[in-house]
């Protein structure tokens, strides 16, 4: 059988079991509230400047950096820990389906989830309106686009903490722990005395160029590259925490 | 179907499954005996490919199962030995899933989904959500998952575990049904599981095949010990006493009856029949028989000696 069609029925089933879920229901619910509550806290900030509200929204608050370290660990905490613990990885195994497949079926469910999330706060765009002007399209849209990417970055994360855990408790704290690490990184770049280690530093800070460029309307292949690399890598090395009940 | 060539695993230090070898032709229905631990699961884990070997080799329909390892996936039907499968599916739900990511098309999946509910009776419980099935159930629907594509061979690791005496029935009867046209290779702890749908039996004990064959001729050629049952109107003492010396005569076990009478068995392993020697010896003793049998060894009793005598286990 083709591995594409493997693929597609696997990402068909993952993002419909996350829209099934009930906890996902629950994290939808406690997303929109925080985020809403978000949106609110920054049009407060922003003094009827637009712009102003949507970087405050996209990266400048509180809470955003809150959603966006805590929210991708509880999506990805089951993916694959739940497989192991409840055996049912066994059959997905040994059905005709390779390890990369398996991982990348379970890395679309999650970033789709992660894109519905998201969607509802377009809505609140049109709120801005209200004000008298829409915000810049190009900050709007890289700012959308920073999202997307950075989420993809921690689901990554996650979904490699899960591959490496046995329950679902061990995967969603390791996952957190992960997130935490690049959530400092940027702030631990910034102790350091200028020179090429400080440099090196801020470069793969993913966190600190997501105000510097995203926020900003800009669009820097250099830390796209970065963004896309930091996703690359976890996914890659989950594949490998799979096929590691076959080494010997 | 399958071949295992000198099949080792090791887990750490622990040696699970310790040389082994065996052949399972296309349409036989292979029972893999032992007793937990014995390296059953391993052997199967590695059988379909979930496990690499240490060494050796394993052919599936021709396939190695770690360079071929797709195509041997796409031959199996396995039923893994915890019978796992998604709570939160509905059962046809589930199997349309299964068939779907096991290479069945779209256009045949409506068809092999009703044939597999029908084979493994669970159409009623079709719509119902997994989770909130009975063992019983969770266990066709766990078949019905190994057969959903009509694969050639079915792997079965112990189908039958924590079922009741009806449902074990009723599943044994769907292998039996299964066997009819595809190759199984099913796992057991329980001797008289396999002896009924088996043609063919590999006792495994410590990671070593100790004994293979039909059950029948297992039984023939290592049922060596004979015995010989009688019921007699006597105490221990007299019976003992009668019959001691007689040549190729070993144990000797009496049991009380209910009214006077002693249930007495006695080991042989004399080549010539030595019955009429015993009824003699009894008779001559003035004591009433009233029954002689030659039980001979079950099968169950063998796998017993096989597996708890360390001695027999090299010898065979």
């Amino acid at each position: 059988m083709s591995q594409t069609r493997a693929y597609l029925i696997l990402a068909a089933r993952e993002v419909e079991s996350y829209f099934l879920a009930p906890l996902m229901f629950l994290v939808f619910t406690v997303f929109l509230v925080l985020n809403g509550f978000a949106f609110y806290l920054s049009l407060g900030d922003a003094a009827g400047n637009v712009d102003l509200a949507v970087r405050n929204f996209l990266g400048g608050s509180l809470l955003f950096w809150i959603n966006i370290l805590l929210v991708p660990p509880l999506l990805t905490m089951r993916l694959v820990a739940e497989e192991k613990r409840t055996g049912t990885i066994e059959g997905l195994m040994t059905a005709p389906v390779q390890d990369v497949v398996v991982v990348l079926a379970k890395f679309t469910g999650a970033l789709c989830f992660w894109i519905a999330l998201w969607a509802p706060s377009i809505v609140y765009l049109l709120i801005l309106r209200g004000f008298g002007s829409l915000p810049d399209p190009g900050i709007l849209a890289t700012s959308y686009l920073g999202v997307l990417l950075l989420g993809a970055l921690l689901l990554a994360c996650g979904l490699l903490a899960s591959a490496v855990s046995p329950n679902q408790i061990v995967s969603a704290v390791l996952a957190v722990v992960f997130d935490l690490l690049l959530f400092f990184f940027p702030l631990l770049s910034m102790q350091m005395p200028q020179g090429a280690l400080r440099r090196g530093l801020e470069h793969v800070s993913v966190l600190f160029h997501f105000q510097s460029s995203f926020g900003k309307g800009v669009l820097d292949t250099g830390v796209i590259a970065v963004y896309l690399v930091g996703t690359a890598l976890p996914l890659f090395f989950a594949v490998r925490a799979l096929e590691s009940r076959r080494w010997s | 179907m399958i071949e295992v060539r000198n099949l080792v695993k090791r887990y750490g230090d622990v040696l699970a499954v310790d040389d082994i070898s065996f052949d399972v032709g296309d349409g036989e229905v292979v029972g893999f005996l032992g007793p937990n631990g014995a390296g059953k699961s391993t052997t199967l884990k590695i059988l379909t490919c979930y496990q690499p070997a240490t060494r050796g080799s394993v052919r599936v329909a021709g396939f190695d199962v770690l360079t071929q390892s797709l195509e041997v996936r796409t031959r199996l039907g396995y039923l893994p030995e915890s019978v796992p499968v998604y709570p939160d599916m509905r059962v046809e739900e589930y199997l349309r899933f299964r068939g779907l990511l096991k290479g069945v098309s779209r256009r045949d999946i409506g068809r092999r989904v009703e044939a597999a509910l029908e084979r493994c009776q669970c159409r009623e419980m079709r719509r119902r959500m997994i989770g909130g099935l009975s063992k019983g159930y969770r266990q066709r629907v766990g078949l019905a998952d190994a057969i959903v594509h009509d694969p050639p061979l079915l792997v079965l690791d112990e189908p039958t575990s924590g079922l009741d005496p009806n449902q074990r029935l009723e599943v044994r009867r769907l292998i039996q049904d299964l066997g009819k046209d595809k190759t199984v290779i099913l796992s057991s702890h329980i001797l008289a599981e396999v002896e009924a749908v088996a043609e063919k039996v590999i006792i495994i004990h410590r990671g070593h095949v100790v004994a293979r064959g039909a059950p029948s001729d297992i039984v023939r050629e290592l049922g060596g010990w004979n015995r010989i049952r009688v019921e007699v109107k006597a105490d221990a003492a007299a019976v003992e006493g009668a019959c001691k010396g007689i040549d190729g005569i070993g144990a000797i076990r009496v049991e009380p009856l209910t009214d006077g009478f002693v249930e007495a068995e006695f080991d042989t392993t004399a080549t010539h029949d030595v019955r009429s020697e015993i009824a003699r010896r009894l008779i001559e003793h003035g004591l009433a028989l009233r029954e002689m049998t030659r039980p001979g060894l079950s099968l169950e009793e063998i796998f017993r000696r096989l597996t708890t005598s360390a001695s027999k286990e090299d010898a065979a």
